[in-house]
């Protein structure tokens, strides 16, 4: 069942040097009780994507231009401030990359989680004293009647992040989007926050869109992932195919590039050679093509659309059956 | 040399000046616009007294006393017969010298006492300059006035000292935090690694990234002066030789009891005119040069 | 034997704690808690370990950006906590670092040229055209264009900043160069480039690198010998072969589980630690790490344990637990 249909996303954003389409004919579904990985680096477009679906883009600089987003039989992008106020928190939530910043630091973990109780689901406040310290105890905060007067300074960052993940799921929302949750944690402590979001995701039957540069989480916490590069999707793909036979050259030479513990170390890491290109200068093929060792002239004269059902690639000479990794 | 990857061959975006995207954000706000239009008309006409091109004659006592506004007297004349127009400008040349005057110096001298306590913040010089920050700013700012103008006696820029000594102060507080943050950047500590020395560092390094704040504060200091100078001339211990709109105030007061408004409304409003231009173009420049607002997205 | 580079001896950095009324101090933050190894010339040692193990700190006490409280750092022979200024200064030439925060590591108001040059003029090295020749040269070796010297750091991305501060730091000709998390602030495929130019400035320049990182696989591709930290101490320190083909220590062991690997055909046996990383300002009694360590004995909580050596003489594997006692004399 799809919880979210995002149909040919796009927003702009006026610079003083032009606009930008930092997502350009984004699509994409998401099913209930499903995790899909938006991949790609700075820049790319994911946490765009991501922001758009919740209407937080910065509404001076940026504004969605084009496409829709259909979520429980409405179209967001056509909703009111009002009315997306409702489906903020309580429908769809969202945890960001870094919780010192997301948390208000002179209110309580409990006051600002009761807060969400009180408005979304009309909880005293006893009631949401209590709903707020099992939530805590959900998401493994330990002594949790303790930490619910705590203040957000006094907590690390692991324990923050999880406060995060407490008030994001509070309302039972259909969709969390989870925006680089666990690139600011220690990487012992990411390990237990993806563990539980895993967890949570399955006990609640949420669908979840996690958004993340890095590949490694992808592959250990997603069912299926979308990459991006310069505000496209260049390759869909359930995740097992997408990693043992990445069709993008991009998406196969960011495996290659990674440093990874291996038997044997290799003395010179695979490169991807040259750089983003700059979105305002963006060129007129595939924007891929001045990267691309596999690149011909047609590569750099039009553009490419994306194809394919089940392992869709963005490319007109995707890579076949080779595999990924040495 | 080694084959590094292809940063050789890619191109460099066009040039990105410190300043374009202050421009820009300053181009589209129409109220700092206006702003700066205006002072900019003011300070023309201070530039043109000062070469001497008019208001020359502000001080001739050559028409009948009390002419309401004519063709011959814009703004008629005054209890002595003395152009008001004339004046009103002369006066504009006055405010000018003095709100530039003392915006430099107090802002240079608050930049220079904010980063070097700010560098050394917790040690007993930064102590020692809280200190005199915290007692300069608990005299009444009329009292230290009157007291470095009566102590200084005929000295012309009495005045000035006075301002100057109590605005560095706004300055120095709003440095000495930006560079007590600054100092904690690792261009800082690189700075340190190659060995470069400390003071090289305050002024060379972290200083000129505090430009925002001295620009936007010299906005603010200029205003401030203006608005000091009309009260301390009136009070008699501000502009002592010249004219300027504080003078023509006090003057204005036994006129306005004879029933004569001239006077005071030009002085007034032109004084207004100038203060409210400048805050605006203060408002919009502050926020132009805000480091933190972004124009654009980002992954 | 020939004399290492670097020798490091029981070096300490404690940060004391102020509160109350009158500013006392009352209690110490370890974060460098007698730390001791060696470096041979042209060697890479990899740092490891997770926020608040104090290798960041260690890497500036090296330098003396942070002013060790103890022990000793012995850089060809000489103690370099011992030096005055005008010594320090010229020994600055030998040891230089590169920054983990491309985008705070140069001064946003000063062009690349001014930041390059800086080190010649600081010390003065060189006429005019030697240095703008030196410049040129430092620029090539990382793949820079000269086309650069006239802009600001805010007109490159993360990748190219990251460049100029690593020619930033080798306009000394150093001998030592601390790196602090260079690449982890950048994007995955900026990350290879930059890698493997630090490689080639290993092996072409014969330049020793103390490599600090939080990344363990990066750790793997540059290092010769790792030292993972805890709170402030080396727990394990071995060649890298070693570390990764036989890790001791039950926290190196979790800490290479936890990396997520991006092969999903691979869902490996996650050892998962219970509980955070205590606070520096508490850390617990006997070994530090042992109210996360599923292998706690009564020892653990008491006595808190020293770098043994448990391999051989020739391939030394230090470690730091009472599961690999000192053999007993």
């Amino acid at each position: 069942m799809t919880v979210l249909s995002v149909r040919n996303l796009q927003v702009e954003f006026a610079t003083e040097r032009g606009r930008v389409r930092a997502v350009d004919n984004v699509s994409f579904d998401v099913s209930a009780g499903e995790i899909l990985g938006l991949v790609g680096e700075s820049g790319c477009g994911k946490t765009v994507t991501g922001l758009s679906i919740l209407g937080l883009i910065p509404s001076p600089p940026g504004q969605i231009t084009g496409g829709e987003i259909l979520f429980g039989g409405r179209d967001l992008t056509k909703l009111s401030d009002k009315d997306y106020e409702q489906v903020r928190g309580s429908e769809i939530s969202m945890i960001f990359q870094e919780p010192m910043t997301a948390l208000n630091p002179v209110f309580t973990v409990g006051a600002q989680m009761t807060e969400i109780l009180r408005l979304h689901r009309g909880l005293t406040r006893k009631q949401a004293r209590a709903a707020a310290i099992e939530l805590l105890s959900l998401t493994g905060i330990p002594a949790p009647e303790q930490r619910i007067d705590e203040y957000p300074h006094q907590m690390s960052g692991g324990m923050r992040q999880r406060v995060m993940i407490a008030m994001a799921l509070s309302c039972d929302p259909k969709l969390l989007i989870a925006d680089e949750p666990t690139t600011a944690l220690d990487v012992t402590t990411q390990a237990q926050v993806l563990e539980q979001i895993v967890g949570l995701q399955q006990q609640f039957d949420m669908a979840v869109v996690l958004i993340t540069h890095d590949l490694g989480v992808v592959a250990e916490t997603c069912d299926r992932a979308i990459v991006m590069y310069c505000g496209e999707i260049v390759e869909a793909a359930p995740v097992e195919a997408l990693f043992a036979r990445p069709r993008h050259p991009y998406t196969a030479g960011l495996m290659r590039s990674l440093p990874r513990l291996r038997d044997e170390p290799v003395d010179r890491l695979p490169v991807i050679d040259g750089m983003v290109p700059d979105l305002l200068e963006l060129p007129s093929g595939c924007r891929f093509a001045a990267r691309c060792e596999n690149a011909a002239e047609d590569c750099r004269e039009k553009r490419p659309a994306i194809d394919g059902n089940g392992h869709a690639v963005r490319c007109f000479y995707p890579l076949s059956a080779g595999g990924a990794h040495d | 040399m080694s084959a590094v990857a292809a940063d050789l061959t890619s191109a460099l975006p066009p040039r990105q000046t410190l300043w374009s995207k202050a421009i820009y954000k300053f181009r589209r706000d129409r109220a700092g616009l206006i702003g700066l239009g205006i002072v900019l008309l003011y300070a023309l006409a201070a530039a043109g007294v000062w070469l001497g091109f008019w208001a020359t004659d502000w001080a001739d006592v050559s028409g009948p006393k009390w002419a309401p506004a004519s063709a011959e007297y814009w703004f008629g004349t005054n209890m002595i017969g003395q152009d008001i127009f004339s004046r009103s400008l002369y006066s504009t040349r006055t405010a000018f010298e003095v709100g530039l005057v003392v915006a430099v110096l107090s802002t240079l001298i608050g930049a220079v006492f904010g980063a070097i306590s700010g560098f050394f913040s917790g040690s007993f010089i930064d102590e020692l300059v809280v200190w005199l920050m915290g007692v300069l700013d608990s005299i009444p700012f009329y009292l230290l006035v009157a007291a470095i103008a009566f102590s200084l006696g005929d000295n012309p820029y009495a005045m000035h000292i006075a301002m100057i000594s109590t605005f560095w102060i706004g300055t120095s507080r709003l440095v000495r935090g930006e560079v007590i943050k600054l100092k904690e950047f690792e261009f800082v500590e690189a700075a340190r690694s190659i060995g470069v020395g400390q003071l090289t560092i305050i002024f060379r390094h972290i200083l000129p990234n505090t430009l925002h704040i001295l620009l936007v504060q010299s906005t603010i200091t200029f205003v401030a002066a203006i608005k000091s100078e009309v009260i301390l001339s009136f009070l008699g211990i501000g502009v002592q030789d010249g004219m300027s709109w504080g003078l023509m105030i006090s003057e204005s007061t036994l006129e306005v009891l004879a029933g004569f408004f001239n006077n005071f409304i030009a002085a007034s409003v032109l004084m207004f005119g100038l203060v409210m231009a400048f805050n605006m173009f203060s408002d919009a420049l502050q926020d132009a040069l805000d480091p933190r607002s972004t124009v654009g997205g980002d992954s | 034997m020939t004399k290492p580079l670097l020798s490091v001896a029981g070096l300490k950095k404690y940060f004391p704690v102020r509160g109350g009324l009158f500013r006392t101090v009352q209690a110490e933050v370890k974060a460098v808690d007698d730390v001791s190894f060696e470096l041979e010339a042209g060697q890479t040692l990899g740092l490891v370990g997770e926020s608040g193990c104090g290798k960041s700190t260690l890497g500036r006490s090296l330098l003396r950006l942070q002013e060790p409280g103890g022990g000793r750092v012995l850089f060809k022979g000489q103690d370099v906590l011992a030096m005055d200024k005008q010594a320090l200064l010229q020994q600055r030439r030998h040891m230089q670092m590169i920054f983990q925060d491309p985008f705070a590591s140069l001064s946003p108001r000063r062009t690349v040229g001014q930041t390059l040059r800086e080190p010649l003029e600081v010390h003065g090295i060189g006429t005019e055209q030697e240095r703008d020749r030196k410049i040129t040269d430092l620029l090539q070796t990382v793949g820079l264009r000269p086309a650069v010297l006239d802009r600001y750091p805010h007109e490159f991305s993360g990748g190219q900043r990251q460049r100029i501060g690593i020619a930033r730091a080798l306009a000394l000709d150093p001998q030592l160069i601390v790196a602090d998390e260079p690449v982890s602030a950048l994007d995955v495929s900026v990350q290879s480039q930059v890698l493997n130019l630090i490689k080639d400035l290993q092996r072409e320049r014969g330049i020793a690198f103390v490599f600090i990182s939080h990344d363990l696989a990066v750790i793997q591709h540059v290092s010769d010998v790792v030292a993972v930290m805890y709170l402030g101490r080396i727990v394990e320190m071995a060649s890298a072969k070693q570390l990764y083909g036989d890790p001791k220590h039950p926290y190196t062991q979790a800490l290479l589980s936890a990396i997520p690997v991006p092969d999903p055909g691979n869902k490996s046996q996650r050892i998962v630690l219970p509980g955070e990383v205590p606070s520096p300002l508490n850390p617990p009694p006997g070994c530090p790490f042992h109210p996360r360590c599923s292998q706690a004995t009564d020892a653990c909580r008491t006595k808190a344990p020293e770098l043994s050596n448990a391999g051989s003489a020739e391939a030394p594997h230090q470690v730091s637990c009472h599961l690999f006692p000192p053999p007993s004399s």
